[in-house]
């Protein structure tokens, strides 16, 4: 009796097996859409509150900006197709495109630049990228003392914008670029968040909170229509996911992490289809330099000296980076040194020996506790204390971590920086003048270096610019506030069916026009 | 046992009370600033300390205690710092989906565990009862990130028979209920196997297999149910824990469910949804034991008896 027991349950159990196996039948691959992975949801579709990475790609998309960023570092026509600099250097007038329309039917004209830029603004809407327009003449009355305008924004007709600057400023044009100065159609500014109001070459189709984001391709596109019908970005936040959803055929493109790089790159059938691409970003260690034992260049040059980062390079990051010779990555300069400061653990002994440290130093690396980089902090922690200088690495939640950064609590933290557009000034002013690393970041402060950002900052783009930026970059490396550590490089593995991707330099400048299914 | 359900509700209004205070304090006790997460890289401090007088993070902590408290009462949770959007229209967007695999997972556990462990002990320290013991024990210590890891390596990616991962049809449904439902399923094949041991040999069976009635009747009529207890409470509780979201194995899925919701938030110190998801998971979790309380009356009358003599 209990052996029939036995038996029906086996068998029942089996046939429920059966039914739902019948469901799993290998399904047909690919699926139509162009389908990509993100990490994490988005803010939303406003503009003004795109301040990630992630964010600011999916601005792009629905939203078309006055100028656009090119395939490298050069600046392309967007809504605007012409514009013109007086020789002051802060009067912009910008011819709009007249055939530009939102995807509502209207058109985008330049009383809707001016309140997209307005918006931004606007103490009301508490953007956190009013940064952006804060040269513009009048911005301050306007945000602080309640002007109804912003003087310096002015649309003289609907196809011609005149934007005056207080002082020349010669990264505003790349500031149009970005993805919170994004052309808002004025009449929709209401829900945003949710329902974005742009021209832009993709209409949002679907976005399931956590799940994905689909687009269409707008078919009434002003200018190159994509040649996609669709696309979908899921969202994966497990690397390993996305890797198996890309093997499994389901992602059309993936960013392989840096642990499963080897296993991707001795593969055979995935040579040729990964890209690699250097990116304009830098990773570093910042030294506190306003207090011991930091504030001593020679403890700080010690700090460089002792580590090998060519080999750290190759053999636990698989060559994903480029050693960083200062701060600037090297395609942000017209002459690239390839100086960057040796190991030579010796010499780091004798600038600590001189600095008085003869004792060693004990002190703590604060790293943000996603960080898949753990064992390539351990190694440094070796090449340390080989030298003397004894790191506890402190792990914390990146919430607390950037507020420690901050509040200027470590002595030394590992942290990267992304380029928000291509031009050197964006690796130097928010990173080393001392307005902004006094309150935000490492306290470093050298009148000289402020002088001369402020300087590149009024600069128009020329040869004396690009010499007073490499002048810049060595003080700033002679100085040592950081562990220059390394410039990343993606490697972007690309499906076989996929025909016109190219990377982009900047991370806005992809809008997904050229890529697409090849006909199988 | 309408009253006994009243005085179980009204039992669990210090606990959700006990709940909120607690998650507040600890909101403002542990380190990092919601404001940080917000401003992106190149914020200057007065926008800072506008936007905490914005958000009322300046104010006294009872004064927040307050506003919050009043909110909860009217249903509302507040509003994402992060994305604007109301926490309680973004859990119940979350709760259908995370129901959707609790309730598939629960189910996988139940027909594979509760199975198994009457299987199981029917034949005691035979081959096949030690066999499927392995094979729980195998279960109850594999860990769920790794198992739903291997489930999308081998069955979405070299054998392609389902997605390895994503949100729709019920394709999508099959691995990520497997790995949440596995440790369950185990631990109740032994916690079934144990029980219906107990049972098993007890008189009153001994005394309806006198009366010759047949072995299947015994086992699932006699036994089964008096096995019940101890198998209903495992249910229960882990049903409330699924119910309040299964972070891993919706992380690695790409499910948008409660549990990855509130890991988000958490990372991103967004204060009003992280108070809003553990409010809401303690509710879930109060409710399962609720109802697992209700069960033991329907299952077990003694037990029913026994509440009715002291509610009187």
């Amino acid at each position: 009796m209990q052996a029939k027991i036995l038996k029906t349950y086996g068998s029942s159990i089996l046939t429920i097996c059966l039914i739902l196996g019948a469901g799993c039948v290998k399904t047909d691959r690919p699926q139509a859409a162009l389908s990509f992975a993100i990490s994490a949801d988005i803010r939303g579709f406003d503009p003004a509150f795109a301040t990630d990475i992630r964010t600011g790609k999916m601005m792009t998309l629905v939203y078309d900006n006055l100028v656009h960023f090119g395939e490298s570092t050069n600046i392309i026509p967007g809504i605007a197709h012409s514009w013109k600099l007086d020789a002051k250097g802060t009067r912009y007038t910008f011819h709009l495109n007249t055939s530009a329309q939102f995807h509502d039917g209207t058109r985008v004209t330049a009383s809707d630049v001016v309140l997209s830029f307005q918006r931004v603004l606007s103490p009301a809407v508490g953007s956190p990228q009013s940064w952006l327009f804060n040269r513009i003449k009048g911005a301050d009355a306007f945000m602080d003392k309640g002007a109804a305008i912003v003087s310096g924004l002015k649309n003289i007709n609907d196809s011609t914008l005149v934007i005056e600057l207080e002082e020349p400023f010669a990264p505003f044009i790349q500031y149009l670029a970005m993805p919170s100065a994004s052309i808002v159609n004025a009449k929709k500014v209401s829900s945003l968040k949710e329902n974005p109001a742009g021209s832009g070459p993709w209409i949002l189709l679907d976005w399931q909170r956590d799940g994905q984001i689909s687009f269409k391709r707008n078919e009434m596109y002003w200018g190159s229509r994509p040649k996609a019908k669709k696309l979908l970005f899921r969202i994966l936040s497990e690397s390993l996911a996305r890797m198996a959803e890309f093997e499994a055929g389901n992602l059309d493109l993936v960013d392989i992490p840096d642990i499963e790089l080897k296993r991707w790159k001795s593969k055979n059938t995935w040579e040729g289809r990964v890209v690699e691409k250097d990116e304009l970003n830098i990773w570093y260690i910042g030294m506190n330099c306003s207090r011991p034992p930091f504030n001593d260049r020679r403890v700080r040059l010690a700090m460089n000296l002792a580590i090998d980062r060519e080999k750290i390079l190759s053999l636990l990051l698989s060559g994903s980076g480029t050693r960083a010779e200062g701060p600037v990555p090297p395609q942000l300069m017209e002459s690239p040194q390839e100086n960057p400061i040796p190991f030579n653990p010796e010499e780091a002994i004798q600038q600590l020996k001189s600095a008085g440290y003869n004792e060693g130093i004990q002190t703590e690396l604060w790293v943000a506790g996603g960080s898949e980089m753990f064992h390539v902090l351990e190694a440094f922690q070796s090449y340390w204390s080989a030298v003397g200088i004894f790191v506890e690495i402190i792990r914390s939640d990146w919430n607390v971590f950037k507020t420690a950064v901050r509040q200027g609590k470590p002595d030394l933290y590992y942290l990267d920086w992304f380029a928000d557009y291509p031009d050197a000034e964006n690796f130097l002013y928010p990173l080393f003048h001392s307005q902004e690393s006094m309150t935000k970041r490492n306290r470093y402060s050298n009148p000289m270096v402020d002088r001369m950002i402020e300087k590149i900052q009024q600069m128009l783009p020329g040869k004396e610019r690009n010499m007073l930026i490499e002048e810049t970059h060595i003080m700033i490396k002679n100085d040592v506030p950081w562990v220059f550590l390394w410039h990343g490089r993606t490697h972007t593995a690309v499906q076989p069916w996929i025909d016109g991707y190219a990377p982009k330099l900047i991370f806005n400048a992809e809008r997904y026009i050229d890529i697409h299914k090849k006909e199988l | 046992m309408i009253q006994y359900i009243f005085k179980r509700i009204w039992q669990s209004v210090p606990v959700i009370l006990g709940v909120i205070i607690i998650t507040f304090i600890l909101m403002y006790i542990i380190p990092g600033d919601p404001v940080v997460s917000m401003v992106g890289e190149r914020f200057d401090e007065a926008r800072i300390q506008e936007l905490r007088e914005d958000l009322h993070l300046n104010d006294p902590l009872w004064k927040q205690f307050a506003v919050y408290l009043s909110q909860i009462v009217r249903g509302d949770l507040g509003t994402s710092f992060i994305t604007g959007r109301s926490v309680t229209s973004d859990l119940m967007d979350k709760l259908p989906n995370t129901a959707l695999l609790a309730a598939s997972a629960m189910f996988i556990a139940v027909l594979i565990g509760v199975g198994i462990g009457i299987v199981s002990s029917l034949r005691p320290n035979s081959l096949l009862d030690r066999g499927i013991m392995i094979f729980a024990l195998a279960g109850i210590s594999t860990p769920v990130f790794w198992l739903g890891l291997m489930l999308a390596l081998f069955i979405g990616v070299y054998l392609q028979w389902l997605p390895p991962t994503g949100f729709g049809g019920v394709e999508y449904l099959i691995l990520p209920a497997i790995t949440l439902g596995a440790r369950s399923a185990a631990y109740l094949a032994r916690i079934t196997r144990a029980s219906m041991l107990d049972v098993m040999n007890k008189d009153f069976i001994r005394t309806a297999r006198s009366k010759r009635i047949p072995e299947w009747k015994v086992v699932l009529k006699h036994a089964l149910p008096n096995a019940l207890i101890p198998v209903i409470t495992v249910i229960g509780t882990d049903f409330g824990s699924y119910l309040s979201g299964a972070v891993l194995t919706e992380s690695i899925f790409g499910w948008p469910g409660i549990g990855r919701f509130a890991l988000d938030a958490i990372l991103k110190r967004d204060f009003p949804v992280i108070q809003g998801t553990v409010l809401f998971m303690a509710l879930m979790f109060i409710m399962a034991n609720m109802i697992v309380d209700i069960l033991y009356g329907v299952i077990d009358p003694r037990i029913r008896m026994e509440r009715n003599a002291s509610a009187d």
